[in-house]
């Protein structure tokens, strides 16, 4: 069965990394994955200096690329043909969509959307003080207009341990049941593979991340 | 709520966010700004922030404005702060010269981009000149160029302060990168730690009759003859002199057997770092030297390390922007060699850092 997820969240919540490694984790089988650098609001600082090292590790990537574009955010919100039709390719379609609320404002313009079934999920990283308790959770993510589940991704970038981790599954846990939406998977680094197994303390599944973003020189 | 948290905090966020939380533990009241990337989070932050610490926010229709009523806040004794780059930076000019002349202490948050003009929204460090002597006058400024999100945080908390104490415009000079970049810091309350924050003080509108009560304030930037303005120039310069020695700061390290010491400011001081650690790893005797303050520049520091080792590579991202301070600040003092790797708008790699040295050595 295709998969169609797209991933929404505060800004620098980790969108892009858990939208890159869901994408490359679905390569592999009958189906092509595409892979969609959604951000109307600020496309300069995205997946873009990545977007030939991801396509030659076989995903096809809808992304800008440096010389397709003039005055790069001064000329306006660019929307590129093929990402207002990437809902109807074949295959998976995994959605990295920028810039926190007002960014996930954009997808009315893809067609066929209200009948598609694509799934929007939420990623959180409870580390960031202004999504770091449970009401100031809620308040925000209940400014985006669907959600269908929510994306662990609590970390501290290197200073990531599992009491962080831990923290950010027990929150994500209560902010799930008051929005009263599922958690899709904790996201994780991939460091703690051998500490933490498939599954975390609450039994979501555990996907764990390689760094990617950490290469966009912009 | 109008305090931080009192637990300091490990966090996760961008260094726009961070200037944004740091102008609230700094107790800045009011932002004035107008829209420009890649600042616009500082606002984004600042006015998500304003409804739950008590703060304010107001967007003017362009720069000049921005630094006028900032401007006009501090005289009304508040402590007032805005955020700019590029090209609103150059607007910035005419309120900064303002501030030099009739020593106001406002706040400045420059995320340097590309120029000139337009050019890009991403990333330079072509905003050397501007931030330091770009008004008319003299350059009498306070600019620390950060490195890091929690050097955005405690710098943004320190140009209040000396903005405050000694009554001239501070600026936090970072650029794209830093403002966009993720990393982790320690959130703090200052205040929390035991460290007064100086207090702002109104300008106008103090109580009691000027002359009779209290001396009147003569807040001018406008002289009626040259020896009135050469009189006040001359005290002001000999005041940001003294200043001068009681904040300036440089960061260096590995000096003392140097063969060759990298000069770099900001957050191009990484690659340097991280290009010294990968070159003594291998046997060369790298140093490294940092301006953080670029006005006052740290002179006598730079001219410290000359004296040990004098080959130096200096690298930037803009042509030579840095590098007119580090000349200027070597003026008479033998250098045996000196070496640049200018990169306009474009980010530098420990990697190019580290072959450029190895390939010239």
């Amino acid at each position: 069965m295709r998969i169609m997820e797209a991933y929404v969240g505060e800004y620098a919540s980790g969108k892009s990394e858990v939208a890159i490694n869901r994408a490359l984790s679905l390569l592999g089988g009958e189906l092509p994955v595409t892979l969609v650098d959604l951000d109307l609001v600020e496309p300069f600082y995205t997946l873009r200096p990545l977007k030939r090292e991801l396509e030659a590790m076989g995903l096809d990537v809808i992304a800008w690329e440096t010389k397709d574009v003039l005055g790069f955010g001064e000329t306006g919100s660019l929307l590129m043909p093929q990402m207002r039709w990437a809902l109807q390719r074949e295959g998976h379609v995994i959605i990295d969509v920028g810039y926190g609320v007002s960014g996930s404002r954009v997808f009315n313009i893809l067609e066929g959307f209200a009948a598609s079934e694509l799934k929007v999920f939420a990623v959180l990283n409870v580390s960031r003080p202004m999504t770091a308790n449970l009401e100031d959770i809620v308040e925000y993510l209940q400014g985006f207009e669907r959600l269908d589940g929510l994306v662990n991704n609590t970390h501290l970038g290197d200073e990531t341990d599992l009491a962080v981790i831990n923290q950010g599954v027990e929150l994500g846990a209560a902010v799930a049941e008051v929005l009263g939406i599922p958690v899709i998977a904790t996201a994780v680094e991939e460091r703690f593979q051998t500490q933490l197994g498939s599954v975390d303390r609450r039994g979501n599944p555990i996907r764990y991340l390689k760094r990617y973003m950490e290469k966009a020189f912009w | 709520m109008d305090k931080l948290s009192k637990a300091e905090k490990r966090v996760f966020m961008t260094g726009n966010e961070a200037v944004a939380w740091a102008a609230v533990a700094a107790g800045a009241e009011i932002m004035n700004g107008y829209p420009i990337t890649p600042q616009n989070e500082i606002m984004h932050y600042w006015t998500r922030l304003a409804p739950k610490f008590n703060k304010k926010f107001l967007q003017t229709e362009d720069e000049l404005s921005a630094g006028f009523t900032t401007i006009g806040g501090v005289l009304g004794g508040k402590k007032v702060f805005s955020a700019t780059a590029g090209p609103g930076t150059t607007l910035f000019q005419e309120p900064l010269s303002m501030a030099e002349m009739m020593r106001i202490p406002m706040v400045l948050v420059v995320q340097q981009r590309g120029g000139p003009s337009t050019a890009t929204v991403i990333y330079s460090q072509q905003e050397v000149n501007m931030v330091t002597f770009g008004g008319n006058g003299e350059g009498w400024r306070i600019v620390y160029s950060t490195s890091s999100h929690q050097e955005l945080y405690d710098y943004t908390i320190k140009a209040f302060d000396a903005a405050w104490k000694y009554r001239f415009p501070a600026i936090i000079l970072g650029d794209g990168y830093q403002a966009k970049m993720r990393e982790s810091l320690l959130m703090h309350d200052p205040q929390e730690r035991g460290t007064a924050l100086v207090q702002p003080e109104a300008f106008l509108g103090k109580p009691g009759l000027p002359g009779r009560d209290r001396p009147a304030d003569h807040l001018r930037n406008a002289f009626s003859v040259e020896e009135e303005l050469f009189e006040a120039a001359m005290n002001i310069q000999r005041e940001y002199d003294q200043m001068a020695a009681e904040i300036v700061e440089a960061d260096f390290q590995q000096i003392d057997d140097a063969k060759v010491v990298i000069v770099a400011h900001g957050v191009v001081s990484r690659a340097a770092v991280a290009a010294m650690n990968r070159l003594r790893a291998k046997g060369y005797n790298v140093g490294y030297f940092r301006p953080v303050t670029l006005r006052p520049f740290p002179e006598k520091q730079l001219q410290a390390v000359a004296e040990k080792c004098s080959n130096f590579l200096l690298v930037e991202s803009a042509l030579g922007q840095l590098a007119r301070l580090f000349k200027e600040a070597l003026f008479n003092v033998p250098v045996k060699t000196f070496q640049t790797i200018y990169k306009p708008g474009v980010g530098i790699t420990a990697e190019e850092i580290v072959e450029h040295i190895e390939s010239h050595s």
